[in-house]
Formats: structure tokens, C-alpha cells, sequence
């Protein structure tokens, strides 16, 4: 630790040394933005994927299809899978996505029957509009806050893809990452808006069961039921279905954990190499503060500082712009219906912070460790 | 007893297969309050006893006791903590701290003792009027002439009020007029402040302003000579 008394000290270093400060800095800037963007990538794919042992949602889907355009299911199978012990609801979806491909800004459509409403408004908070508005109106859509935002549409206004118009009849606010980027809508609505599938026809169950213990035995009974069919089922618990939707994107952002890493190796080059050159511009300098009587260790933790200043400024900096993108541009990644919402979430940001300082520190470690080594009398020899 | 007690004091270095003994059994007493020049050729060991001196540089043999501490047996901390109290160093060439002004150069030595930024503030801006320097406090190192950095150098050097003084030739790189000022604030910093000094230094007008001046060649003492 260094006592406040010295802290005026290395900020100093650090303002007066403008042009390496500035090019310091930016250079930290721009590889923590990097590396906030893909933690924030990881941190929504673990959002919509990992399982925390607590969900009771089963999605049914069509044996070996994977998007919405080609799971279709009849309607019909409702009473039967609400029949199975253990199953508490059933809500037939109908899902229409403008892109079933990945995709930065996809609308989806979610066709629910209006008896299931209810159902529905009890896993969301409604930020504007009625509810009332939504049951009355043939071509009502209830719009994820995100999904609004992105698209700049408001209670009142149309919102249009995908062939379909809807009227926003409100904004709604969910936890869940699926949530925020849809258009709730009346099933029938949806059915008929779409050449594919038409009346009777649904892409998806959502089945909310009993307990959690009972999901594995409840979906292995579901996909019992309609073995033999003409639509064979393929029913997983959510997380897990999203899982598998968004397979190919979860593989792509894993991948970019690797361009995380590197931007943090660039971080501890640049400050490392920055300091080692400041260093070893120093050796007078800290000869001279030697001999004024700053002890060996002293000086170490004024160069250690200086890293963890140059850094914490830097992470500071990229950090902020991470956050500002990511909360401002409300990116949502989407694949074949699947939203992963990509957000500046408080623990991404704190983690960046954390690295940063981190970093900092073993930037300062050895060039600190030799200067601290250095004689003084051989130091004014040497320059 | 004298002030620095240096008994048999040697120095050596390797280089390469080399040895090299730049100061060899020197025997000196300086007494407090004593202006001492030294003077000798390049390479007689002047520099090297006034780093042994100043604790910045070890002994390799002998003893150096000052103010009663064994200087060559104190570890590198507390060779540092003796230093910050007890040795105010003036160089050549300043070694003043480029990027701060030259009042942030003199408070420097005072980082190290527990005191209020307000005594702080004090006792820089005493040391900066003493030298004359106090209307320049916030000029960068570049801003000021050779002479002013000298005075800067040397405020830094008495700020917290060290009983020795080493300056290695501190009118090395001032112009006659500048060298002048210096050494007459030296001799006052002695003769008023009763600080005790030791200089280097190859001009023979420099050291008639010492009380006694010191000839040393290849590492020894040969001749010893009263200049008032």
C-alpha cells in the first residue's frame, strides 16, 4: 500500500507525462471495451442458457426442427399434454421471427391464445399501455422494452416485420432475456397473418410444470404421448431448449472468450511495455529519490501506482464505452427465434474494473522490482 | 569525537576480470560545522568518498561512522531512512525532477517525514527564500536558468535540515557569474545555517572557499591543506 501523501506524487507522473499517458491510456481503453463487449457476450449467453435448477418451463417443439418457419405442431396436442400428471398449464405459441439466421436486430412474434393472458402478464411488468387495450384489439402487440427501444416504437404506434403489422398496445418489462425482445400477440392474430401454417397450427408449447424435480419425467412423458404421431414432439426444459436453438451462437461467442483474453495479454504488453520504458527513462530520476532517502520499496510502489493508475484510468475509460454501447444500442442476439440479450450488466462492469486494476499491477511488477534492485551509485554511473 | 570518522575507507569494483579501487584506506576526520573541499584528477576517488559519505555508495573496507552510526553496516532501509535525515546531496547537474515545478522538487524530501502538508508548505517556502529562488516555486525545471535550478537543487537539499551537505561540483556546468552565487550561498548555508559541507570539485576557486581543502589521487589522501 501507498500512503496518500505519495498518491499526488504518481498522478503527477501520470497527468505531466501527457503524449504516454494519452496513448497509454487509449490503448487500455479500447482493449477493456473489447474485452467488456465479450464478457457482456458470455454473461447473456449464460443469462439465457445456464440452468439453475429452479425452472419449471418445458418447450415443446417439433421433432429434428430447429427454427420457427418449420416446427409446426397442431394446436390439438393441448388438451393431451395438459392431461400429463405433473403439468400445471399449457401455452400454445405460434412464433414468426423477420430473420431466422442470427441477427443483432430480430422481431419476433409470439402468437399466444388470449385465454393464456393471464398467464403471461404475471411473468412481466407492464411499463405503459393497458392490458385492456391488448384483449380488445384484434391486432394488439405487447413489446418487449428492448425490442421497443430499438425500434423507436411506442404505445400507439405500428410495429411492422416479417409481413405483419401490429398495433403496440403496450411495453412490457421482463427478467427473462426471451422477454424483452418479442411481440406478444393474439395466437389467431398470428395465425392468420402468416401464409405458412395457417389456422390450427402452433410452433411451440410453452408447459409449466409442478416442480422442478419433475421436468426431466414430464418431458420424457410428453414426447412419449406424441411418439407415433404424424408431428413427433421433441420437449426439453427451457434453458435448455435455448441451448440448443442458439447452439451455433453459443459456440461463436465461447470462441470470442479467446479474443477476451487477448485483449487482456494487449493490455499487460502495452502497460508492461510502457512502463518499462518510463523506467528505464527514470533511472536517474529514481537514483535521485533514493538518495533523498526513498527507501528501495517505496519506489517499487510508486511505479506499481503508477501502472494501477495508468490501468484503472484506461478501464475506466473503455469500460464506460462498453457500457454506454451495450446500454444505449439494446443489442439482442438472435437465432432461429432465440434471444440472447446482450446487456452492460453491473457484474460485467465491475469484473472490467477488477481486470483492469489487476492487470495494472502485474504491468508494474517487474520493471518496479528492477528499479527497486538498482544501486544507487551505479545508476548515476550508468546514465 | 568528529562528525564523519572514516578509518581505512576502501572502495573496490569489478569490471569484467578488473578489480578497480577508486578510494584506498582513507583515514579522515571531519568535525561538524567544517567546509571541506576535495579536489584531485578524474578518477582519484573524490566522487566515491563523497558517495560513501552521503550513504549512497558502501564501503568495502574500513569504517565509516558518522554522527556516531556505523553508516556501513545499516541495512539498504535503513541506509535510506538515515540518508532522508541525516545528508542533503547537491549535484552537477541538478537532477532536479522534470515533470515537477520546483517547489514539488524541494518538498520532495519531506514526503518522508509525518508532517502536515501546511508544515510542509512552510518549510519549502522557507528553504526556497533562503536560496532566493521562492518567486520561481511553480517553474518547471525548464523553465529555469542553470543557476535558478542550482538554488532549486540546493533548497532541496538543506529543506530538511540535514547537519551534512555533500554537493559534487555544484558550479560544474554555471557560468562564472552563476558559480559565484552558488558558492557564496554554500558558504553562508555554513558559515550562517552552521550546516557542515563537503565539496568536489576541480576548481581551485571553488575550493578557496572552503575552510580546508583535501588533494586525493588514485584513492588516497596526498596532501591536506588549510585555505583560511
Amino acid at each position: 500500500m501507498l500512503a496518500p501523501r505519495y498518491i499526488p506524487l504518481v498522478l503527477k507522473q501520470v497527468a505531466r507525462h501527457r503524449m504516454r499517458t494519452i496513448l497509454t491510456l487509449l490503448g487500455v481503453a479500447v482493449a477493456m471495451f473489447l474485452f467488456v463487449a465479450v464478457q457482456a457476450l458470455q454473461h447473456a449467453v449464460t443469462d439465457a442458457t445456464a440452468a439453475t435448477g429452479r425452472e419449471v418451463t418445458l418447450v415443446v417443439y417439433r421433432e429434428n426442427r430447429f427454427c420457427p418457419f418449420t416446427s409446426r405442431l397442431p394446436e390439438s396436442y393441448t388438451p393431451r399434454i395438459t392431461r400429463i400428471p405433473g403439468v400445471v398449464s399449457v401455452v400454445p405459441l405460434k412464433i414468426v421471427v423477420n430473420n431466422c439466421g442470427a441477427s443483432l436486430d430480430t422481431v419476433t412474434f409470439r402468437g399466444v391464445p388470449r385465454d393464456n393472458a393471464a398467464a403471461l402478464t404475471n411473468a412481466f411488468t407492464l411499463l405503459s399501455g393497458s392490458l385492456e387495450d391488448w384483449n380488445s384489439r384484434g391486432d394488439a402487440a405487447l413489446v418487449g422494452e428492448a425490442l421497443a427501444a430499438r425500434r423507436g416504437v411506442s404505445v400507439g404506434q405500428s410495429l411492422s416485420a416479417a409481413g405483419i403489422s401490429a398495433y403496440v398496445a403496450g411495453i412490457i418489462r421482463s427478467s427473462e432475456p426471451q422477454d424483452q425482445n418479442v411481440a406478444y400477440v393474439d395466437l389467431g392474430f398470428l395465425q392468420r397473418a402468416t401464409t405458412r401454417g395457417g389456422d390450427g397450427i402452433v410452433t411451440q408449447f410453452n408447459v409449466l410444470v409442478d416442480d422442478p424435480k419433475n421436468l426431466e419425467r414430464v418431458a420424457h412423458a410428453i414426447d412419449a404421448e406424441f411418439r407415433t404421431d404424424q408431428e413427433p414432439t421433441d420437449t426439453r426444459p427451457e434453458k435448455a431448449f435455448v441451448a440448443r436453438a442458439a447452439a451455433d451462437l453459443v459456440l461463436i461467442v465461447g470462441f470470442t472468450r479467446y479474443l477476451g483474453w487477448a485483449a487482456l495479454l494487449a493490455v499487460l504488453a502495452l502497460v508492461g511495455n510502457a512502463i518499462v520504458l518510463s523506467v528505464q527513462d527514470r533511472i536517474k530520476e529514481h537514483a535521485v529519490l533514493q538518495t533523498l532517502g526513498f527507501r528501495s520499496g517505496l519506489i517499487a510502489r510508486l511505479i506499481i501506482t503508477e501502472g494501477l493508475a495508468l490501468c484503472l484510468a484506461g478501464g475506466l475509460l473503455g469500460v464506460a464505452a462498453a457500457f454506454a454501447l451495450l446500454h444505449f444500442g439494446r443489442f439482442s442476439l438472435s437465432v432461429e427465434g432465440t434471444n440472447l440479450n446482450v446487456t452492460a450488466d453491473p457484474a460485467v462492469i465491475a469484473l472490467g474494473l477488477a481486470v483492469a486494476a489487476a492487470v495494472g499491477i502485474i504491468a508494474g511488477l517487474v520493471p518496479a522490482f528492477q528499479a527497486s534492485r538498482r544501486e544507487i551509485a551505479a545508476s548515476f554511473r550508468a546514465v | 569525537m568528529a562528525l564523519i570518522e572514516c578509518r581505512s575507507l576502501s572502495r573496490t569494483y569489478r569490471r569484467g576480470p578488473e578489480t578497480i579501487t577508486p578510494l584506498d584506506s582513507l583515514d579522515l576526520d571531519v568535525e561538524s560545522g567544517d567546509f571541506l573541499a576535495l579536489m584531485g584528477p578524474s578518477g582519484s576517488g573524490k566522487t566515491t568518498l563523497l558517495n560513501l559519505i552521503a550513504g549512497i555508495d558502501r564501503p568495502t573496507a574500513g569504517s565509516l561512522h558518522i554522527g556516531g552510526v556505523d553508516v556501513g553496516s545499516l541495512s539498504r532501509a535503513r541506509l535510506a531512512d538515515w540518508r532522508s535525515g541525516a545528508v542533503g546531496y547537491i549535484f552537477q547537474l541538478y537532477n532536479l525532477v522534470p515533470v515537477l515545478t520546483a517547489y514539488e522538487n524541494v518538498e520532495l524530501p519531506l514526503l518522508l517525514q509525518r508532517l502536515s502538508s501546511r508544515q510542509r508548505h512552510e518549510r519549502v517556502a522557507a528553504a526556497l527564500s533562503l536560496v532566493g529562488i521562492a518567486d520561481r516555486a511553480d517553474h518547471y525545471p525548464r523553465q529555469l536558468s542553470g543557476g535558478q535550478e542550482q538554488r532549486v537543487a540546493i533548497a532541496r537539499a538543506i529543506v530538511a535540515d540535514p547537519a551534512i551537505i555533500v554537493a559534487d561540483e555544484p558550479t560544474g556546468d554555471l557560468d562564472k557569474a552563476s558559480a559565484a552565487a552558488i558558492m557564496d550561498l554554500l558558504k553562508r548555508l555554513n558559515q550562517e545555517v552552521g550546516k557542515t559541507l563537503i565539496m568536489v570539485t576541480h576548481d581551485p576557486g571553488c575550493a578557496e572557499h572552503a575552510a580546508r581543502t583535501l588533494h586525493l589521487d588514485k584513492g588516497r589522501l596526498v596532501e591536506h591543506a588549510l585555505t583560511h
